[in-house]
């Protein structure tokens, strides 16, 4: 049976996601006005946002799949992308050229979300499996 | 040893280490080991000098206000205690702002760029890129432009334009002006169309007279004047008139003066030497000179003078007009002449108006007596002086009457004195009005008062009595016109009221003096400004006529 829970955070990920994108991307036009920003580490910002999006909608695309065809090996995949889509929030939360607050909050909200999908996608792979 | 000093100068010399503990930062210690005045951070005041403060000039010492969370010092005087005491409190300080930077990667972001400090190597390239007056941003941008713009200019016709200097065969032609101090320099080149009037010191001596290059009249008429920039053509300048001035001041003017006079010593004087030198430039308005003209005024210093004043000017007249002075563009300017003119025989035919001899001659301005030393009115050169707007003036003479003068011609005589030999008849109403525009003058309104009263009349009514006029008043009322931030004068009336007073004859062998006096007075009578503000605008909203159409 599919689980219902991570179709629901599935879906709230997504839409959440896009607030996310085109708030950090505001932000970085806006850091880029405002504060000193070098071109190359602008143009580094910019492509792991990009990155990070594609590495989204693939990850979300392939758990909803998963999770609706009852098949673990999407979720398997799914589950190897949240570990890119992990890495590059932690990037945006402490890594990046200027962390400003609301940074931290969209971020730290971001990678609750990653945890409570992983773990839900790992028993509905178990339950699956058996 | 050489080899460690050139070692040192090799290596590059860092600035001091930046301070950013804001505990330990103070802008206002600028006195080493002394106690600044209402400095609160200083380190080097004592309990005793905080007592004496009146006030913190540096209250707070705070890092970049845009982090998160920074450190700040304050220091404040607490003036209840007795003795005043300083406060030193290091807190926290949040900045509430949801985008206030909670950590940064990019280690210069908050901080000014240390400056590259000069050595040996880069030495030569700081030089080249800040060592003249001005340098930018970019200086390899700089070379690039000019040697773009070279090789287009080569099939351009050149001409002369405006403030440009005005080349000469070897350099510029000069007009010596004082740089700095009144020392003449002659390095002024004369720009085009730049009409310059100079005046300098030069040192001179009687030995040495004929090698001063700059006193003698070749230096000013030797190199010619080419006609267009950068071109082969050359116009020679050629002296218009010489004026000899004399060691008390009177000048004359010399005929046949195309004799170029070098100065000489003669006895104990050294002449011909060059006090003025007047250019006149005749151009034509595709920008090209035609002919230069050169007016010299020569004098003569003795033993004793060491320094002498040059004066120089240079004016310009394009070819074939003759250039008729403006008193103000519009409305009249103050101390400019009063334009005024004739009107031409045949009017109101409508042929081609044209106000004869405007102020091109000096005879048909307006004029008033001018006073003279002697004061004796019969004896006057006929020396007038000319209006200028917005000065009032007052001049006036004596007047002898002898028993033996007679009346026409003595009212005659006095007329003349009065007005001048050519009184004009409309007056420009304002100061750039063209010949042709015959409503923009003003005619001359001529009033006769006579000075005595109405009782005296009646009492001879019958004894036919001379009257000789004895004062002109000039009153021209004039009015702003225009814009209330900027208001031109103009003129709009021009009355000249002669007084004048029964001559009583006088016994043989009497005499009488009586004062005769002119005057131009200038009235302002321009109603006051009201700013005018315009009306709100209206919304003018009307619904369609059959909008309620059912129901209406």
């Amino acid at each position: 049976l599919s689980s219902l829970p991570l179709q629901i955070l599935f879906y709230i990920n997504g839409i959440y996601y896009i607030f996310y994108f085109l708030v950090t991307l505001a932000m970085i036009v806006y850091k880029s006005q405002v504060f000193g920003y070098p071109d190359d580490f602008l143009a580094c910002d910019l492509a792991l946002l990009f990155i990070m999006a594609i590495l989204e909608v693939l990850r979300l695309y392939l758990g909803s799949k998963g999770n609706l065809t009852e098949e673990e090996a999407p979720l398997g995949l799914s589950l190897a992308v949240t570990l890119g889509s992990v890495v590059l929030s932690v990037y945006f939360l402490v890594w990046q050229t200027y962390v400003l607050k609301a940074d931290v909050i969209l971020n730290s909200v971001l990678l609750c979300a990653y945890g409570f999908e992983s773990v839900l996608k790992v028993t509905a792979i178990a339950a699956f499996v058996s | 040893p050489p080899e460690t000093r050139a070692a040192a100068w090799a290596r590059p010399r860092s600035g001091p280490a930046p301070v950013t503990d804001v505990a330990k930062l103070c802008v206002c210690d600028l006195l080493v080991a002394q106690c600044d005045v209402n400095c609160c951070c200083d380190p080097d005041c004592s309990a005793a000098d905080f007592s004496l403060f009146t006030t913190c000039s540096v209250p707070i010492v705070t890092g970049d206000s845009r982090l998160c969370s920074q450190k700040a010092a304050t220091y404040s005087l607490d003036v209840e205690a007795n003795p005043p005491e300083r406060i030193f409190k290091l807190t926290d300080q949040v900045n509430p702002s949801v985008f206030c930077i909670h950590a940064t990667n990019y280690k210069q972001a908050l901080s000014f760029r240390p400056p590259e400090m000069p050595t040996s190597e880069n030495f030569d390239l700081f030089l080249k890129r800040f060592g003249s007056a001005a340098f930018s941003a970019k200086p390899d941008s700089w070379n690039m432009n000019t040697d773009a713009q070279n090789p287009s200019d080569a099939n351009e016709t050149y001409r002369y334009e405006y403030g440009v200097p005005i080349q000469t065969a070897d350099a510029f032609l000069r007009l010596p002006s004082p740089v700095v101090s009144s020392w003449c320099s002659d390095a002024n080149p004369a720009g085009f169309l730049v009409n310059q009037a100079t005046k300098c010191t030069r040192s001179v001596s009687v030995e040495k007279c004929s090698n001063i290059q700059a006193v003698s009249m070749l230096f000013y008429i030797n190199s010619s004047i080419l006609a267009v920039p950068k071109s082969s053509q050359m116009v020679n300048i050629t002296v218009q008139s010489i004026v000899v001035q004399s060691l008390n001041g009177m000048r004359t003017l010399l005929n046949g003066s195309d004799v170029l006079r070098p100065p000489v010593t003669l006895d104990e004087l050294c002449i011909n030497i060059v006090l003025g030198v007047s250019y006149h430039i005749t151009y034509t308005d595709a920008g090209e000179i035609i002919e230069a003209a050169a007016s010299f005024v020569l004098g003569a210093i003795t033993k004793e003078a060491l320094s002498i004043q040059q004066s120089f000017d240079i004016s310009f007249t394009q070819v074939n007009t003759t250039p008729v002075p403006l008193s103000g563009n519009p409305g009249y300017v103050v101390g400019l002449p009063l334009r005024a003119g004739f009107q031409p025989q045949g009017y109101p035919f409508p042929t081609e108006i044209l106000f004869a001899a405007l102020n091109t001659n000096k005879y048909s301005q307006l004029t008033i007596l001018q006073s003279t030393s002697n004061q004796d009115c019969l004896a006057a050169q006929g020396a007038r002086t000319p209006i200028l707007f917005g000065y009032n003036m007052i001049s006036g003479c004596q007047l002898r009457i002898t028993a033996a003068m007679k009346c026409q011609p003595l009212t005659q005589t006095l007329l003349d004195l009065l007005k001048g030999q050519s009184f004009p008849e409309y007056v420009a109403s304002f100061g750039n009005s063209q010949a042709q525009n015959v409503l923009d003058w003003v005619p001359i309104i001529h009033l006769r008062t006579s000075e005595q009263s109405d009782n005296e009349r009646m009492y001879n009514p019958f004894q036919s009595a001379c009257q000789i006029p004895i004062s002109l008043e000039i009153e021209v009322k004039w009015t702003k016109y225009g814009s209330l931030v900027n208001p031109q004068a103009r003129i709009v009336n021009v009355t000249a009221t002669i007084t004048t007073t029964t001559l009583k004859q006088l016994p043989p062998g009497r005499e009488r003096t009586i004062p005769v006096t002119s005057s131009v007075v200038f009235t302002d009578i321009s109603s006051p400004a009201e700013p005018g503000y315009k009306a709100w605008p209206t919304i003018n909203i009307k619904l369609p006529f059959d909008f309620f159409f059912p129901f209406v």
